[in-house]
Parts: C-alpha cells; sequence; structure tokens
C-alpha cells in the first residue's frame, strides 16, 4: 500500500500525479473554507476516475461541527468516511515532536483513523487504472 | 492499493496520513508511506528519529517526468519504481517505509 500526504493546493491534480491512485481522503475542518476546498476537489477526483473518493471530517468538536460537514457532504455527493474528533493529544504530541500513535496509541483520534484503516481495507485492489509504470 | 491524502493546509492530513499509515502496518499492510508535500513534515508525523531524518535523502524530481499524451500531460516514471524504492525509501515505526519527494517541476513556478 502507498499512503501519499498530497500537497495542499489542489491544482496537482489536474497535472496527473494523483491519477495512479485508488483512494483519495480529503481531510476537511468543519468551517467553510476548508469545505470548499473538498467541494473543488470531489468533481476532479471523479473526472480522473479515483475509485474511492471520501472526506474525513477532523478537529470536530461538537455536534454542530458534525453537522455542519455531514450536510456539506451530502450537498455535494461526497461520501464522509470518518470523523476525527478534536484530540488535545495531537497538539501534545507535536509539541514534543512525537508521533501520535507514540504519545498515545489509544488517543481518540487514532481509534478514528482506525476507522479509515477499516475502509480502506474493506475495499478491493483497484490498483490504481492502469498502475504507475 | 494507493491512497492519497488531500486538503487545505492545517486541515490534519500530515498526521491524519502518519496514523493511517502506522496503523495499516501494524495489521500486516506492506506501507509505504510518500510525502508529496513541498514542506514535507510527515518524517516526524511518523515518528521517525532525528537521525533517521538526517539520513534521509529526497527522491530526486527526475525520477518522473511529465509526458504529453492526447493533449493532456501525465507523470511516467523514468525508473522502475523498485530502483526508486530501494533508494530511497527509509525505515519509519512499525515497519512503514518512507520517501519524500522532492516535488515536481511547474512549469512557470520557479
Amino acid at each position: 500500500m502507498t499512503i501519499t500526504d498530497m500537497e495542499a493546493s489542489i491544482e496537482h491534480m489536474s497535472r496527473g500525479t494523483i491519477r495512479h491512485v485508488d483512494a483519495m481522503i480529503m481531510v476537511t475542518e468543519p468551517y467553510f473554507r476548508s469545505l470548499e476546498t473538498v467541494g473543488r476537489m470531489a468533481p476532479l477526483a471523479r473526472e480522473l476516475g479515483i475509485e474511492h473518493v471520501w472526506a474525513v471530517a477532523n478537529k470536530v468538536r461538537s455536534e454542530r461541527d458534525e453537522e455542519i460537514i455531514r450536510s456539506y457532504c451530502a450537498e455535494h455527493g461526497v461520501e464522509l468516511g470518518a470523523v476525527v474528533p478534536w484530540d488535545e493529544a495531537i497538539q501534545e504530541a507535536d509539541r514534543e515532536g512525537r508521533a501520535l500513535m507514540d504519545y498515545d496509541p489509544e488517543a481518540p483520534a487514532v481509534v478514528a483513523v482506525e476507522g479509515i484503516a477499516d475502509l480502506i481495507q474493506a475495499k478491493p485492489e483497484t490498483n490504481g487504472r492502469g498502475g504507475q509504470g | 492499493m494507493k491512497v492519497a491524502v488531500a486538503g487545505k493546509g492545517g486541515s490534519g492530513k500530515t498526521t491524519i496520513s502518519a496514523t493511517l499509515a502506522r496503523l495499516l502496518s501494524r495489521r500486516g499492510h506492506p506501507v509505504m508511506a510518500v510525502d508529496g508535500d513541498p514542506n514535507p513534515n510527515l518524517a516526524v508525523a511518523l515518528g521517525m528519529s532525528q537521525d533517521s531524518r538526517n539520513r534521509m535523502v529526497r527522491v530526486p524530481r527526475d525520477v518522473m517526468e511529465m509526458k504529453e499524451e492526447g493533449g493532456a500531460s501525465r507523470l511516467v516514471m523514468t525508473r522502475p519504481i523498485e530502483d526508486v524504492t530501494a533508494e530511497y525509501a527509509t525505515p519509519a515505526p512499525d515497519g512503514v517505509n518512507l520517501m519524500v519527494m522532492t516535488g515536481v517541476d511547474h512549469a512557470g513556478a520557479g
């Protein structure tokens, strides 16, 4: 498996770097500008023929936060793959320059990411529509 | 399975990428983590030591090139992926391997 941490901008998507992936996870925070990025990326991902496209809500502090993301995704026809709660352990790990997994492998955010791993494991290999040469 | 993690800067995609890579590796999948961000910090998020981070060599730009193809451009590898992996992949915790990309030349972007 490869897990690629993409650059922040979305214009790379049209240049083909992302063409050979089977799944795209679009991480979003519960505010409009972040969600707008999902709104722009999702149609591009579909155009490129990426098999599995999920939004993942991150830094969710309240039911209201979750609701904002859920309704945006529903309106834009994007599947919400997981909801990762706001987790102080992430900031603490970051302050110490440590991995979240080492700082607290049972942190709520880790538990939520287990859900993303479940999603990925449940999907059959599509091998990036033609492979990578 | 090739997974791309995208999102606005500061959205937490690097923490999620790193955690996902380590969890999948713990579940027994061979995992290659790829840092495609021009400002790479996946190594820290994966929990690599300062020492191994210092020893890392970024994958040079010329392992890939843009090819024009029916009006569209696409990236192609100029060397077999196995060679690139053997030369540039660095071990990270939980058996994950990490490659840091130098980045693709963006026409006109310097």
